[in-house]
């Protein structure tokens, strides 16, 4: 089950006037942060003037609030981008497991000097090269401040030589996708991503269309998708969670299974299906997701100064 | 006996009496009495007692033993488990060779102690998790035990601890799948596992289902599969095993590359197709399958005589 109930992660720029309005309004579960060095001043003294206010007007909505750091120039970034609220990192082009080394020794220090808890700050890894694929495992290993895998599609297709045009009848990514879920799981992490074709066309599509393609991007293993558009963002929080007639039927499902377990039955059938210890795991473990996701939902609502929906 | 050759491993309950009495009629190449999941926390000790009868009665018909054995258990299940007879091992859930290099101590122990000749009994790790899936070669390095065959990496314990539905359209397990089968076949063991066939349904009682599982493994060069219900046991039997066409072009073609060897040659046409080293270790794959799962079938064939006149003097 997912470490974090992370659905949405919704990339702002520091830059944009309108940030706190858009952050506050997109009821996203996480605020990725993205900046621009300005090459008419010190970017870095530039940037750390203007981050503390980022990030609060990032968080005021609730959000947990990522910044987006370049691996090869990581340490000046990190400097310039590390203050209290943040939540983590997303590190891009990392090419293996060094890099994580590296920016967390960076944590260490900056956590130290900044009145941060000491291991509190997350290093996610936005994978988008193929050493970054055939690395993954080590990357994940590299540091326990490792949280989630995003599969950068379009950029990574780039990398792969591919058409980065959704031209194909079939998911073209499909087991680097598998590959990613399978190793962050493995270290007690999650992946974030969307199905295709709309993991490349990242278009403003339509709801219907939205909602399966969160869907098939559940049922493939990811916990949350990276959301170009705020129109994105409900159909991922409603999607990347178990939905209500889950819920209802997983309540159902530990009910049956505790009467057969009384009558020493270790597989109870129940609506033509047959109901084992497994499934009954899968039904604690769905219920408490329900919970933590209904649970981050309440956190936004109270921020906003609305009751949950 | 000829452990290699398991085209269908079917689950078996030992406490219940209307599956583990009839296996032996079943025509199973493998049962795979079942101390896990299928049995109520109230009943394993039960069960564990009833594991050393239950071989006698599943193998009646000439088919192997396996014994499915719990994670948190193994201390406990294994003294129950290992006896003459029991050919493998399943230990599920398995995540790391630590655990591997444990059950191994205690199944050399116990093979010393009962007469089995030490490291006759397999031991499978079955990978259910994502850990297990990554970790899968230093899993299968673990411990000196040869095992024929082995597959994993999908099924309903990794759905959970991947947190999907199972039963998409869609090949949700591509690279733990395919990881454990690459990692089998580097170390010369044979997957049980690698393709994906749909079954949206999610049953597992449907015979169409599995000739069509069938098609798909046996087009991979996979022969072994696993069954939850009966009506998948003559499906995998007879489509994971070569077919007479199969077997007759394995013989033309390493005729004919032996023919061309002798002239020096190592590359050839045979029947307008061209013949070359991979096509002669093709053929002499299908020829040595074939081989055993004729000797598998002849050997079934004449414990069923047995088992079924026994059953007549009894009756």
């Amino acid at each position: 089950m997912p470490r974090y109930i992370r659905r949405s992660s919704y990339p702002l720029a520091i830059e944009d006037p309108q940030l706190a309005e858009k952050a506050y309004g997109s009821w996203a579960d996480a605020i990725i942060l993205d900046f621009t060095r300005r090459a008419d001043r010190d970017w870095q003294q530039d940037l750390k003037s203007r981050m503390p206010a980022a990030i609060h007007d990032a968080a005021r909505g609730g959000a947990e609030v990522f910044v987006r750091i370049n691996s090869g120039a990581a340490a000046a970034e990190l400097e310039s981008t590390i203050f209290s609220g943040i939540t983590g990192i997303v590190l891009r082009g990392v090419p293996g497991a060094e890099d994580i080394q590296k920016a967390s020794q960076c944590l260490d220090a900056l956590e130290q000097d900044r009145g941060i808890v000491g291991g509190s700050l997350e290093i996610d890894v936005e994978i988008d090269t193929a050493a970054g694929v055939w690395r993954s495992l080590e990357i994940a290993r590299a540091s326990p401040r490792f949280g989630t895998f995003w599969a950068n599609e379009q950029v990574l297709c780039k990398n792969l030589g591919m058409s980065s045009d959704p031209v194909l009848e079939f998911e073209p990514l499909e087991y680097i996708k598998s590959q990613l879920i399978t190793v962050a799981t493995s270290v007690g992490g999650q992946a974030q991503g969307m199905s295709y074709p709309l993991s490349l066309t990242q278009e403003d599509t339509g709801e219907d269309e939205l909602r399966k393609a969160v869907r098939r991007a559940r049922d493939t293993g990811f916990k949350g998708a990276v959301c170009p558009h705020a129109s994105w963002i409900k159909a991922c929080n409603e999607g990347f969670r178990p939905s209500p007639e889950e819920t209802a039927h997983y309540v159902k499902v530990i009910e049956v299974f505790a009467e057969g377990l009384k009558r020493g039955m270790a597989s109870v059938p129940m609506d033509g299906k047959m109901i084992d210890v497994p499934v009954d795991l899968r039904a604690k473990l769905y219920l408490e997701w329900a919970r933590r996701a209904q649970a981050r939902d309440e956190e936004k609502a109270r921020a906003h100064g609305k009751p949950a929906a | 006996m000829n452990e290699r050759v398991a085209r269908c491993s079917m689950f078996v309950t030992p406490t219940n009496p209307r599956f583990i009495d009839k296996a032996w009629t079943r025509g199973g190449d493998v049962y795979i009495l079942d101390i896990e999941d299928s049995i109520a926390p109230a009943e394993k000790e039960r069960c564990r007692r009833l594991i050393r009868e239950s071989i006698h009665k599943a193998s009646k018909g000439g088919a192997s033993i396996y014994v499915r054995i719990n994670k948190p258990f193994v201390d406990a299940d294994l003294p129950y488990a290992v006896w003459p007879g029991v050919d493998r091992i399943m230990l599920p859930k398995t995540e790391s060779a630590a655990e591997m290099r444990h059950a191994h101590e205690i199944i050399s122990r116990l093979e010393r102690e009962r007469g089995i000749p030490e490291g006759y009994i397999e031991l499978s790790p079955m990978i259910e998790s994502a850990l297990g899936a990554v970790n899968i070669y230093e899993i299968l390095t673990a411990v000196p035990r040869k095992i024929w065959s082995q597959g994993g990496g999908g099924g309903y314990d990794m759905a959970v601890n991947l947190g999907i539905e199972m039963f998409a359209d869609f090949d949700q397990y591509a690279f733990p799948v395919a990881n454990v089968a690459l990692a089998s076949m580097a170390l010369g063991i044979e997957a049980t596992g690698g393709v994906f066939v749909p079954n949206p349904s999610g049953r597992v009682g449907q015979s169409d289902q599995a000739v069509k599982q069938a098609e798909a493994l046996h087009a991979a060069g996979i022969h072994h599969a696993g069954a939850l219900h009966p009506a998948f046991i003559h499906p995998l039997v007879s489509g994971l095993s070569p077919t007479p066409d199969e077997i007759t072009w394995a013989r033309k073609v390493i005729d004919e590359c032996t023919r061309l060897a002798d002239m020096g040659e190592s590359v050839g046409t045979l029947e307008g197709k061209i013949i070359d080293e991979y096509e002669y270790d093709m053929a002499l794959r299908t020829r040595d399958w074939a081989a055993a799962c004729a000797a598998k079938d002849r050997f079934k064939a004449s414990a069923l005589s047995r088992a079924q006149a026994g059953a007549q003097q009894q009756g």
